[in-house]
């Protein structure tokens, strides 16, 4: 096994024809992408999400696009093309894929933004952190740097969170480039990663959230441990104990001055702290990795797992012990119910909803496949890095521990993506790294990347139908907030609903699918929701929205008929009136 | 100013009372955006990072975001749980940390 692949290509200095129209290339895709996104209406009536309505300018925009990439990644015999061109592509690439939805209307897609921008709004108000209160407030350190953003900026949050996507992608990105450079020197294969990593990211975790800020601060953490606090091993002898000693005390840093390692030390661990302080879930991604890469012998501080797993025994034994108290963290788990709640649950719903949830699937599995076909590659060739094997594999091991709400499998092939993207790369360009891709291969590439493009516009996109919320239905949701009396609870059908970006604690939320578990016939979800409004002491405010109705119906929870009955048989009882419609919602204040 | 002091030491900390005072009296919108950003987290990220000795540059830019962001991150969450919160105190606070990686470098650089 090798430390590095080695290769000596370098990106050229000279530009040439082909540098220039690689270039154009990407401008007109990217003008074809606009100029398509923009003329889709809203709201997205296909239950195959934005694929089922984006005009063929922005396919032909994505075909053009990658094909530029493949010509621009092969370049000639001394390596691919120049930098800034690579760079443009990629800068493209992620505007197409990330700033689609942006492209198509100014309101952010999805519930959890909004919600995000509310406990911002909150801490800023109360200026305070109170534990008590949900999880985000045992998390706090995402929202503090984003109440102290906004303020201090004067930026619109609903802009913020809008572009939200395209600029966690630029650092994820930038971050990825950096720590592939301490795993290969191949020129093409660095650039390559970043395309795949783009085009396999169906995972849609890049909105304004504390996981996006995480994943950021994850992979510098690993930069850092694969860089100026990475080790070398000697040969490995057995796994006798003498064995093992001996090739432990063999090891030596890779980083020859201690300052600078003092000094990485000291930057991961601030990172690490305010890993554990913004999220629940990347600290133990943190532990699980590190720990992993310091008994493979690569890092050199050995006691780096022992102080992140001490930094985040103590968040959650001080900070976030509130929130633990009544939430075990490994009260839910096993691998048949992870699987139950990660795969099983979610592949109901409409036959258009079935197959976007399918082609997600097929597209990790994909992925996955060509990853494995790499690394077998590089093992017959004594080329296999193990760094990247851990780095692929470990983030599967906290899948089985817990259902985290049934998103345990997106976080987590999130977090390998990066490394299977790098592992693929040994299957996707010439086994001999000095050679330039033939023309085969390069039509190879192209298709694949193709695939992969298609697969995850229609993944990230295939729930547009209901993430993606028309301007009335905004205004329903002003309307709201102008309504509810203080203390009063809000009803929604569903998530999404574009609520909660303010007046986050005033207000007790609700949706009907959680109050009626489900069940949603008007036998008895009406009762239930009905008696739980009037029984606030300051009334309620039911909103009703098209795009929660979607997503119920998508879902496969309810249908359009009977949902309809619900809400004739809610609008009919005492103390019920109507106060808001248009086109895409309504509004009914319930009197206590 | 001390003659050892290199001139990117000194113009880092003189942008970080300029911004900091700039943000902290307000401009129009586009403006303040990109004076608070850089006071809050590419000022403090450059000065923080220029503390370390990587000479990698892809590296060291990387750090400057991370650092920038993290160091952000911890002063606002720490004013959060102390009471103290405000944005305004945030840009102090950050002007000042600026502000002393500064003249830590400057003793670096004293001594090299």
């Amino acid at each position: 096994m090798t430390t590095t692949i080695d290769a000596p290509s370098h990106t050229q200095a000279r530009w040439k024809p082909r540098d220039v129209w690689c270039a154009i290339a990407g401008a007109v895709s990217l003008v074809l992408v606009v100029w398509a996104a923009s003329t889709v209406a809203v709201p997205v009536n296909s239950d195959l999400g934005l694929v089922g309505v984006l005009p063929y300018p922005f396919w032909a925009g994505l075909l053009i696009l990658n094909v530029a990439f493949v010509v621009a990644l092969r370049g000639d015999a001394a390596g691919p093309a120049r930098r800034p061109v690579m760079l443009w592509l990629v800068v493209v690439l992620v505007l197409v894929l990330f700033g689609t939805a942006a492209f198509v209307t100014d309101v952010p897609r999805g519930e959890v933004a909004f919600r995000h921008l509310g406990i911002a709004d909150a801490l800023s108000r109360t200026e305070g952190v109170d534990p008590d209160i949900d999880a985000y407030f045992n998390w706090p350190g995402f929202f503090a740097l984003l109440a102290t953003v906004l303020k201090a900026t004067g930026l619109d949050p609903v802009t913020v969170a809008l572009w939200a996507p395209v600029l966690n992608m630029g650092l994820w990105l930038a971050a990825l480039s950096v720590l592939t450079g301490y795993l290969t020197r191949d020129a093409r294969r660095r650039w390559l990663v970043l395309w795949i990593f783009c085009l396999g990211n169906w995972q849609d975790q890049d909105y304004l959230s504390p996981q996006a800020f995480g994943f950021f601060l994850y992979l510098v953490v690993i930069a850092l441990v694969l860089g100026p606090l990475a080790a070398r091993t000697p040969k490995f002898l057995g796994f006798g104990r003498a064995d093992l000693m001996e090739w432990w005390r063999g090891r030596s840093p890779a980083e020859h001055r201690p300052g600078h390692r003092v000094t990485a030390l000291a930057v991961t661990l601030l990172l690490i702290t305010v890993i554990c302080a913004s999220h629940q879930l990347t600290p133990f991604l943190v532990l699980i990795t590190v720990t992993a890469l310091t008994l493979s012998g690569r890092v050199w501080p050995s006691r780096l797992p022992l102080i992140t797993a001490v930094v985040l025994a103590l968040w959650l034994v001080y900070p976030a012990s509130a929130y633990l108290a009544g939430n075990p963290p490994l009260a839910e788990g096993g691998l048949l119910a992870a699987i139950d709640a990660n795969v099983v649950d979610r592949v109901s719903g409409t036959a258009g909803h079935v197959l976007v949830v399918q082609v997600r699937v097929l597209l990790t599995l994909v992925l996955w496949a060509l990853a494995t076909a790499g690394a077998v590659r590089d093992w017959r060739r004594g080329r296999l890095d193990i760094r990247v094997v851990l780095l692929a594999v470990t983030p599967l091991l906290l899948f089985p521990v817990q259902l985290y709400g049934g998103e345990m499998l997106i976080r987590v092939s999130l977090f390998a993506l990066p490394f299977i993207a790098l592992q693929a790369c040994s299957v996707l360009l010439p086994a001999d790294v000095r050679t330039r891709p033939s023309s085969r291969a390069a039509g190879g590439l192209v298709l694949t990347c193709l695939l992969l493009a298609g697969m995850t516009v229609t993944g990230r996109f295939g729930n547009a139908q209901y993430d993606v919320f028309t301007d009335n239905e905004i205004a329903a949701v002003a309307a709201v907030k102008r309504l509810a009396p203080p203390g009063s609870m809000i009803i929604s059908a569903s998530t999404p609903t574009p609520w909660r970006s303010e007046a986050y604690l005033e207000h007790r939320y609700r949706t009907m699918d959680y109050m009626c578990e489900s069940d949603l016939s008007t036998a008895t979800c009406g009762p239930l929701v009905y008696e739980d409004a009037r029984e606030n002491p300051a009334g309620a405010i039911v909103l009703l929205t098209r795009s929660s109705e979607a997503s119920l119906v998508l879902r496969g929870v309810s249908s359009e008929g009977s949902f309809d009955e619900l809400e004739a048989w809610l609008s009919g009882q005492d103390g019920v009136e109507l106060v808001f419609s248009n086109v895409d919602a309504r509004v009914y204040q319930v009197t206590p | 100013m001390n003659a050892g002091i290199s001139r990117p030491t000194a113009v880092l900390g003189l942008a970080a009372v300029a911004l900091s005072l700039v943000t902290l009296l307000g401009l129009p919108t586009p403006l303040q955006a990109v004076a608070a950003i850089a006071v809050l987290i590419l000022l403090p990220g450059q000065a923080l990072a220029r503390l370390t000795p990587v000479t990698d540059f892809a590296l060291r830019a990387l750090l400057v975001l991370a650092l920038g962001l993290a160091a952000l991150t911890a002063v606002s969450t720490a004013m959060f749980y102390l009471a103290v919160w405000s944005w305004q105190a945030c840009v102090v606070t950050m002007g000042v940390i600026t502000i002393l990686a500064c003249i830590a470098r400057a003793r670096q650089e004293a001594v090299s």
